[in-house]
């Protein structure tokens, strides 16, 4: 058996009266890709606010590489190896796309002000190992990034955009990749490429990714486990056809069958 | 690309419209009320007594001109944005905005003949006959002066129009030639006084009778001039050479001197000697007062490049930073005068990073309780700290230590081989040695992985912390390394004036340290040094302006905010971001004159589509 490298373990987070994650077990293995679904609203970005450490959990336990994450800060635990994309594109807007890369490798380098202020020879060396990392994470992603590497990111179209944040993820060096929605907005042509693209993150880097994803054709293409949420539990897991043939789901997503005949 | 889609939705919209329209009337508008406002305040009376050119044109009737002109220009812009091509229109545009201008001046000008000045006085104590019957009017009666503002009005519109219509590289030379004379008109009195101090010092004779005729420029200045600006223009808009031959003659290995030249490389050289050899005479070449303006420039260029790391680099509002400027006055106060009561026991050199260092404490001290608080919050309570530093100096409880509202005297300056360097000319020299320092760190810093941290942190705190940045950590270096900086001001500000007071240490400094490096451009290293030379400086180079000086000061500032909302030398990426709108403009308006308008029509329809 695989090594479980995320395993969240009977999850709770509330806000107020809402149960935004209710008591939630999960897990992913070493360099699977797993995807989340859900209709609105039924926790899942929630759950990767949890993981990543923007919100405390009220309950439950979160390992990571058998290290339990309770209580760090988001920057501690993007230094032990998780990294993330937004829902809404969160790039650095005003920093150009290489830089936007750079910043991604702040957690695996040192350099402080007294370096930066006098410039010793491993300053300079680490400075030029981290360009050499960033165009390298660019150059994964062909010629949609690397040739505009001096372009503001707010210049770049939105796929572009799309994957630059995945870039500037990629370039935190990390062991499990979490993606908020990656294709939202995006056209077919551009969501078969990012179906791909994940394939190739897995096989080429060998990332665990875990990704919430809307798009059922994308869930069906890219993902060896799916894992259904609403209302903050776990409702049905397994491959995507028992998923999407279960009925919780379905009444999840479409209400349920007797208020749909009645209607 | 939302804004764009709906500039071009606008275009589409008022394109249907002819060029007489709203537009050009409220220019025009304007424009009339701009001058009646100048004539009411005083203002063109006032400067009538200064010449601009010999004693044929003052700067009161020139300032009417030039408003006219602005008038003319802005509305024919308006119309080639409204996509009226050809050049009739554009030119009639501005003819009769010009004409609305003239004729609202003209109305006012008769209302105020007719109820008679004496009655208006009550209300504009600064509107006398004297500009009624003599500047506007030319002495030759009021019928004649409201013909002449009416047909000068109108052909100085046409004459602005003119301008707007020129080709762009053209257009642009002209200009600056225009304002290089003005300018050098204006400022005479301080040219003047810097050549006399020069020939004084440095044993020359140089004669000005070209330039300068009493207080207005000769007419061979005015030629001068206006070439001088026009040609530096011209230069500096050239098209760069074709990048294939350039390319050719760099394999073929020949580099032609000329070839050097035209890249302007050696220009390039020789710009920079004569900075170095500007600021290394300085103090000689502008005379003890003007030193004593520099040496304030430069203690408000220490704080802005300070604040500028927390403010412009890390996006901290921080609206107190005064306190770091008392925590460097006062520390520099208690260590080195022998009033205060440890009696002084360091000297300057020896106080310097002691200061520093109990700054860089101080900065964390205050930056501590705010770590959690963002944006409106942490100014307003930054602000707070700032008062409660004042506070605390002024308090009876410390006046023992930092004597309260006597504050703190008998500062001594920087000893130095025995060089007196309370003198305003000595003392520069020390303030740009530090200067340089402080300009060099943060550029270092800027340019490397903690500059990168801090802009990430600025520009989305949040994914900052997602990409393994301490917020925390680089919010706290950023306050240290900033007061660390500010300090500095602080301690030449109570080596200059000698003393140090808790009067000095008001609000004032932070939102002074704050305009510098808004006004210079946020982050911009060069933007502080200018800002601070346009803040500190300008408003005494404006004392020829008597009681208008503030008002004048307050409208560049409002002027330039609009004109240039990223600073004057602003980072690249922030001009950018500001001007997408208008460089897109810029290019619509290019092609308009290539007549590409079908082009722009169907790409306009694309667009939308798009959105």
């Amino acid at each position: 058996m695989t090594e479980q490298l995320l395993v969240v373990k009977d999850l709770v987070k509330h806000f107020g009266g809402v149960r935004a994650v209710d008591g939630v077990d999960f897990h992913a293995d070493e360099k699977e890709i797993v995807s989340v679904i859900g209709p609105n609203g039924a926790g899942k970005t929630t759950l990767f606010n949890v993981v990543t450490g923007f919100y405390g959990a009220d309950s439950g336990t979160i390992e990571f590489d058998k290290f339990p994450l309770a209580g760090l800060k988001p920057n501690r635990i993007a230094a032990l190896g998780i990294a993330r994309t937004f829902q809404q594109i969160r790039l650095f807007p005003n920093l150009t796309v290489l830089e936007n890369a750079m910043v991604g490798q702040h957690a695996r380098t040192r350099s402080g002000p007294f370096g930066a202020i006098f410039r010793p020879p491993w300053t300079i060396r680490e400075e030029r190992a981290i360009g050499d990392r960033a165009r390298e994470v660019l150059a994964f992603f062909g010629d949609s990034l690397l040739p505009y590497e001096d372009m503001m990111a707010f210049e770049l179209s939105y796929a572009d955009r799309r994957r630059l944040e995945i870039a500037r993820a990629m370039a935190t060096h990390p062991k499990l990749l979490l993606l908020d929605e990656p294709t939202a907005g995006m056209n077919p042509v551009e969501k078969h490429g990012l179906v791909s693209l994940i394939g190739r993150l897995r096989d080429e880097r060998g990332y665990t990714v875990v990704l919430i994803e809307h798009d059922m054709p994308v869930v069906k293409n890219v993902s060896e486990r799916v894992v259904a949420l609403d209302h903050g539990q776990v409702i049905a897991q397994g491959s995507y056809e028992d998923v999407s043939n279960n009925e919780q789901v379905i009444e999840a997503y479409l209400g349920k069958k007797k208020a749909v005949e009645s209607a | 690309m939302a804004v764009p889609a709906t500039v071009q939705r606008d275009r589409t919209i008022e394109e249907s419209s002819s060029w007489l329209n709203r537009g050009v009337a409220a220019t025009g508008l304007i424009g009339g009320l701009v001058i009646v406002y100048l004539t009411a305040v005083g203002m063109v009376e006032s400067f009538q007594g200064l010449n601009v050119l010999t004693d044929v044109l003052a700067l009161g009737r020139t300032m009417v001109i030039i408003t006219f002109l602005v008038v003319g220009y802005s509305a024919a812009r308006r119309l080639t944005r409204q996509g009226h091509v050809a050049q009739g229109p554009r030119l009639a545009g501005g003819l009769v905005a010009g004409a609305v201008a003239g004729a609202t001046a003209v109305l006012v000008l008769l209302a105020v003949d007719t109820i008679g000045v004496e009655h208006v006085r009550r209300m504009f104590q600064s509107f006398t006959a004297n500009v009624v019957d003599n500047v506007l009017s030319f002495g030759q009666g009021v019928g004649f002066g409201a013909l002449a503002l009416l047909v000068g009005g109108a052909a100085l519109g046409l004459a602005g129009a003119g301008l707007q219509l020129l080709p762009n590289r053209l257009r642009r030379a002209t200009l600056t030639g225009l304002g290089t004379a003005i300018v050098v008109s204006l400022a005479n009195e301080f040219i003047v006084a810097v050549f006399r101090n020069v020939e004084s010092n440095f044993g020359l004779d140089i004669p000005l009778a070209w330039l300068y005729t009493g207080t207005g420029l000769a007419y061979s200045g005015l030629v001068v001039m206006f070439a001088a600006g026009f040609a530096v223009s011209w230069w500096r808009t050239r098209t760069p050479p074709e990048p294939e031959t350039t390319r050719a003659a760099a394999m073929s290995g020949e580099r032609s001197l000329w070839d050097v030249f035209r890249r302007g490389r050696p220009l390039k050289i020789v710009g920079w000697l004569a900075l170095i050899a500007l600021l290394v005479l300085m103090p000689l070449i502008v005379g003890q007062f003007l030193s004593q303006v520099i040496n304030t420039v430069g203690i408000y260029v220490l704080l802005g490049l300070g604040l500028n790391i927390v403010v412009g680099f890390a996006g901290l509002l921080d609206l107190g930073y005064v306190a770091f400027f008392a925590v460097g006055a006062y520390a520099t106060a208690i260590l080195t005068s022998s009033a205060s009561f440890l009696g002084g026991p360091f000297n300057f050199w020896v106080a310097m990073p002691l200061v520093v260092l109990l700054a860089v404490f101080s900065g964390i001290l205050i930056g501590a309780p705010v770590l959690r608080l963002r944006g409106d919050y942490l100014a307003i309570v930054t602000l707070g700290f700032g008062e409660i530093a004042r506070v605390f100096i002024a308090s009876i409880w410390l006046q023992e230590y930092l004597g309260g509202a006597q504050g703190i005297l008998r500062i001594p300056g920087p000893p130095l081989f025995g060089i007196n360097l309370r003198n305003p000319q000595n003392l520069y020299y020390i303030i740009l040695a530090f200067c340089l320092i402080a300009a060099f760190v943060a550029w270092r810093l800027k340019d490397s992985r903690v500059g990168r941290a801090w802009a990430a942190m600025r520009e989305d705190e949040t994914v900052a912390e997602a990409m393994g940045i301490s917020v925390i950590n680089y919010k706290l270096l950023a306050f240290a390394i900033g007061a660390g900086v500010g300090c500095l001001g602080g301690a030449f500000f109570a080596i200059q004036v000698g003393s140090v007071f808790p009067n000095s240490m008001d609000l004032l400094v932070s939102i002074n340290a704050l305009s510098v490096i808004v006004l210079g451009g946020m982050g911009s290293i060069p933007g502080v040094v200018l800002g601070a030379f346009g803040l500190v400086g300008l408003p005494e180079l404006l004392r020829e302006f008597e009681e208008f000086r503030l008002l004048i000061y307050g409208a560049v500032l409002v002027a330039l905010m609009i004109l240039k909302p990223e600073g004057l030398l602003p980072e690249v990426r922030r001009r950018r971001e500001l001007h997408e709108r208008e460089l897109e403009e810029e290019q619509y308006e290019e092609r308009v004159g290539e007549g590409a308008e079908p082009v722009l029509r169907a790409e306009a329809a694309e667009d939308e589509d798009k959105t």
